[in-house]
């Protein structure tokens, strides 16, 4: 009884006696005489701006993670959701066009932190050189024209906002600002870019922007615009957003921002270049993504163990037999593969042809393509992909008749979940697959594996998920001179093009070619820009994702052991789902968020077809 | 204290127990609206597919900016829901291959509201012949026409659906024996000479035995890119 009534009264004296005190600066949030008064500061505002930076890189998830943006995802490793899952780049755990709407990115809280810092730097002269202020100045423009050119690709028009807003100082009706003109967007993140580059020095820490990193993404992004407005005006979806300008760019437009694309491009030119450092052209360019020096680079972003940033792809890009921990999910495509050759899998008169060993069918490809996909037969960490669809007794007659049998009537095949399920001692699938349907969603699904940024170095203990520490490379030259080529193409400057997509195949160890055309440049983009979560975009920006991806299945290379003739056979056969990816012509914008419709009117029209 | 303690405990459990007494006075969902979509050119339902056309509805006496909603047409060229909240909407089909409505209805929703819609189809597919030789191929010969040629959107593709039940369409046919067989036309309607609206398609070889359901449609490069469908036939393999 006691007890209560001391508990009471110390109750009541806590009462009396808290809240005294509330008013004192709270240690864990920076302020502004802290961010603006020196070097210290104004590195650990920018390294929030740079976190926040909408670089799609290995923990990027397209479609958002329940209902959370896609980027800076707290604790994500299933990089698998990829976005080259739906394009045919690659197949993958979506079961369609899953990412078509988006996640509602509305990055205008980091927008006001950039235009904050645009603001208060001037005013903060005392602490810092004229120099240092104006390279802030400019690096705050580049990350200003990264969130904006995000928004761009996915909304088209959006409202633009240079100063600082306040609420309460200003008014409700004020704050509710329309939608910009989609031309008006893109001709802005040119603006930007422009100053970006004019106030920013040529060289920078590793993972900060210097002013070819501007000119480089001033490249990527008026080269959208362009073909937005030459291919947007042909094949579009009608509405009131579009009878307004807020999606759409006229088509007059196209010439004068291929132009910019061109210009901005050969800006960088003599200031980065092919990462060219090994003769061995496959080990070559899969080091280009591996190595911290390589002069390709412009712009990167690092993980480390240390600061809780590793990311996962060594652990979800690989069978788990190579690795520590994790599984893969995601796997390119047959269809990706034949747009660097057909594969020489059958004779003339359509028969298999008939391969000693697995790698042999590797003999002579392009290093380019061996560098960015690993073929059955390859090898990782010691371990080879011993990729096998099943196993005939015997086979006799063509592929494709084989192939047009239904299941039942392939009766001299065996296939089979379990790896260790054997005929007369040979196995009848590998371990790093392929398993039939409905077996465990961890080996591959159409022959094939990532090897893009795959550190084959790293041991495999050190392999799991939250280790993998290789940099995302944001922007790099390869990219830069892809730009440069399309643009070209498009602007009848076959020449320029040629001799940029030559360098590119030089470098791939691909035949050189006489003279391109604006698709052999995009197909010489698929290539190179593969599973670095370019292709969506490119089709988007094309207005062609409605033609690819039109009810479309994909295709995977399916090896087969012949076992009374001791020999392999490649069959091309569906990817093991054969799910079905079709892209609804609404998709070419994200819809604008409703959470935003719902707090201002003004954002009124909503994308066609929302 | 315990007496205390327990009737503190009384008092704050009737104290959470009486907490949101106010009752949702708002109606339930109770209006319907319902009706067909009319093909203008035959005055029979439209001919469609699940999953193509939807009518639109904005419930413009609830907000300036409503969130649409739609309803789905059936297979058959209606539509029905019998879930909506009575007021006034503004009413669009969509989705389907037909000229778009560009003046929507404005519809007052009640009980058992009834609304037809008159529709003119891109593309109307004529003189539809199927024959199913002695190895089992289906051979299916068309012709296609515009009720309304000028300011037509490009002509996409023409291509065979079949399935082995009879909803059959874009998204519900044998992949084999229809998208494989697309034929791409990608013209301007003016263009097209009366050779390029004739078309004949060779479905290889179906398996004996079966039942399918067979139908053509073609395309227009429109927003939504929907299937303007012949009638559905209904063919038996021996």
């Amino acid at each position: 009884m006691k007890r209560y009534q001391l508990i009471i009264t110390m109750l009541i004296a806590g009462m009396l006696f808290s809240c005294h005190k509330l008013d004192i600066k709270p240690k864990s949030i920076l302020t502004s005489d802290v961010i603006f008064g020196g070097e210290g500061g104004i590195d650990a505002y920018m390294a929030d701006i740079y976190r926040k930076l909408p670089i799609e890189d290995f923990t990027y998830r397209p479609g958002g993670r329940d209902g959370q943006s896609g980027f800076n995802l707290h604790h994500e490793w299933e990089h698998f959701w990829h976005s080259s899952a739906v394009t045919g780049e690659s197949v993958g755990p979506y079961g369609g066009m899953d990412i078509g709407g988006g996640f509602g990115y509305w990055p205008y809280a980091e927008i006001r932190a950039v235009n904050n810092l645009m603001q208060e730097l001037p005013k903060n002269s005392a602490n810092f050189t004229d120099t240092r202020i104006k390279e802030l100045t400019g690096e705050a423009y580049f990350c200003r024209a990264y969130f904006y050119f995000a928004m761009a690709k996915r909304y088209g028009g959006v409202p633009i906002i240079k100063t600082v807003q306040n609420y309460p100082e200003q008014s409700i009706e004020e704050l509710q600002v329309h939608r910009d003109k989609e031309q008006d967007v893109w001709t802005f993140i040119g603006d930007d870019l422009d100053k970006a580059f004019e106030l920013m020095p040529a060289t920078s820490p590793r993972g900060r922007a210097n002013k070819y990193a501007a000119a480089a993404l001033k490249s990527r992004a008026m080269l959208y615009a362009g073909s937005i407005a030459k291919y947007g005006s042909v094949n579009f979806v009608a509405g009131e957003a579009r009878t307004q300008g807020f999606v759409g760019i006229p088509a007059t437009a196209a010439n004068g921002f291929f132009t910019k694309a061109w210009d901005a491009a050969k800006l960088v030119e003599g200031h980065y270049s092919l990462y060219q450092k090994d003769a061995d052209k496959v080990k070559n360019y899969a080091d280009a993504f591996l190595d911290q020096t390589s002069p390709e680079n412009i712009l990167v972003r690092d993980y480390s163990i240390a600061s809780n940033t590793a990311h996962s792809w060594d652990a979800t890009f690989s069978p788990r037999y190579m690795t520590a921990d994790g599984d893969s999910r995601s796997y390119p495509t047959l269809d990706f593969v034949q747009k660097f050759i057909t594969l020489p899998i059958t004779n003339a008169d359509g028969t298999p042809r008939r391969f000693d060993k697995l790698e042999d069918l590797m003999a002579g490809l392009e290093p380019r393509l061996l560098a960015t996909v690993y073929f059955p037969g390859a090898s990782l960490r010691g371990y080879q992909f011993d990729t096998q669809r099943g196993l005939y007794t015997s086979f006799t007659g063509t592929a494709a008749a084989e192939v047009a049998k239904p299941a039942d009537q392939r009766t001299n095949r065996k296939v089979s979940a379990d790896e260790n399920t054997l005929y007369e001692g040979k196995r009848i699938s590998g371990i790093t697959g392929i398993k039939p349907n409905g077996s465990p969603d961890k080996t591959t699904r159409t022959g094939f594996y990532v090897r893009k940024y795959i550190d084959y170095n790293r041991p495999q203990n050190q392999c799991g998920l939250f280790q993998s520490t290789q940099s995302w490379i944001e922007l790099r030259y390869a990219e830069v001179l892809l730009n440069r080529a399309e643009a070209a193409a498009e602007l009848g400057n076959t020449e320029d093009a040629t001799t940029c997509i030559n360098l590119l195949r030089t470098r791939a160890g691909a035949t050189i070619a006489g003279s391109v055309s604006t698709n052999d440049v995009r197909l010489e983009r698929n290539k190179e820009l593969a599973f670095e979560n370019h292709y969506w975009w490119d089709l988007k920006r094309w207005r062609t994702a409605d033609i690819v991806l039109d009810n479309s299945k994909f295709r995977g290379l399916m090896p087969y052991y012949v076992f009374n003739e001791g020999k392999y056979i490649f069959l091309n056969e569906p990817e093991i789902y054969e799910r079905n990816y079709f892209f609804d012509k609404k998709y070419y914008y994200e819809p604008i968020p409703g959470g935003e419709l719902g707090k201002n009117p003004n954002l009124f029209p909503n994308n066609p077809n929302y | 204290m315990k007496k205390i303690m327990s009737r503190i405990l009384l008092g704050a459990s009737l104290l959470a127990i009486s907490a949101c007494t106010k009752i949702d006075n708002y109606p339930e969902p109770n209006a319907s609206f319902e009706g067909r979509l009319i093909d203008k050119t035959t005055g029979q339902n439209f001919l469609t597919s699940t999953n193509s056309m939807q009518v639109k509805l904005e419930q413009i006496s609830w907000s300036d900016t409503p969130t649409p909603q739609e309803i789905p047409s059936k297979i058959d060229g209606t539509f029905k829901d019998s879930k909506l909240f009575k007021g006034k909407y503004r009413v669009t089909p969509k989705g389907g291959a037909f000229w778009p409505i560009l003046t929507p209805l404005e519809v007052n929703i009640d009980q058992g509201t009834k609304q037809d819609f008159e529709l003119t189809p891109y593309l109307v597919i004529k003189n539809f012949t199927h024959t199913l030789t002695d190895n089992r191929d289906l051979i299916l010969t068309f012709t296609i026409d515009a009720p309304i040629g000028a300011g037509m959107p490009r002509v996409s593709d023409v291509q065979p659906y079949i399935n082995t039940t009879k909803f059959v369409g874009s998204d519900a046919s044998i992949k084999e024996y229809s998208s494989d067989l697309k034929v791409t036309v990608d013209k301007e309607w003016n263009d097209m000479s009366p050779a390029d609206k004739s078309f004949t398609i060779t479905v290889p070889a179906l398996l004996s035995g079966r039942i399918f359901f067979v139908r053509v449609g073609a395309r227009v490069n429109d927003s939504y890119k929907s299937v303007n469908y012949s009638e559905i036939v209904e063919i038996k393999v021996p």
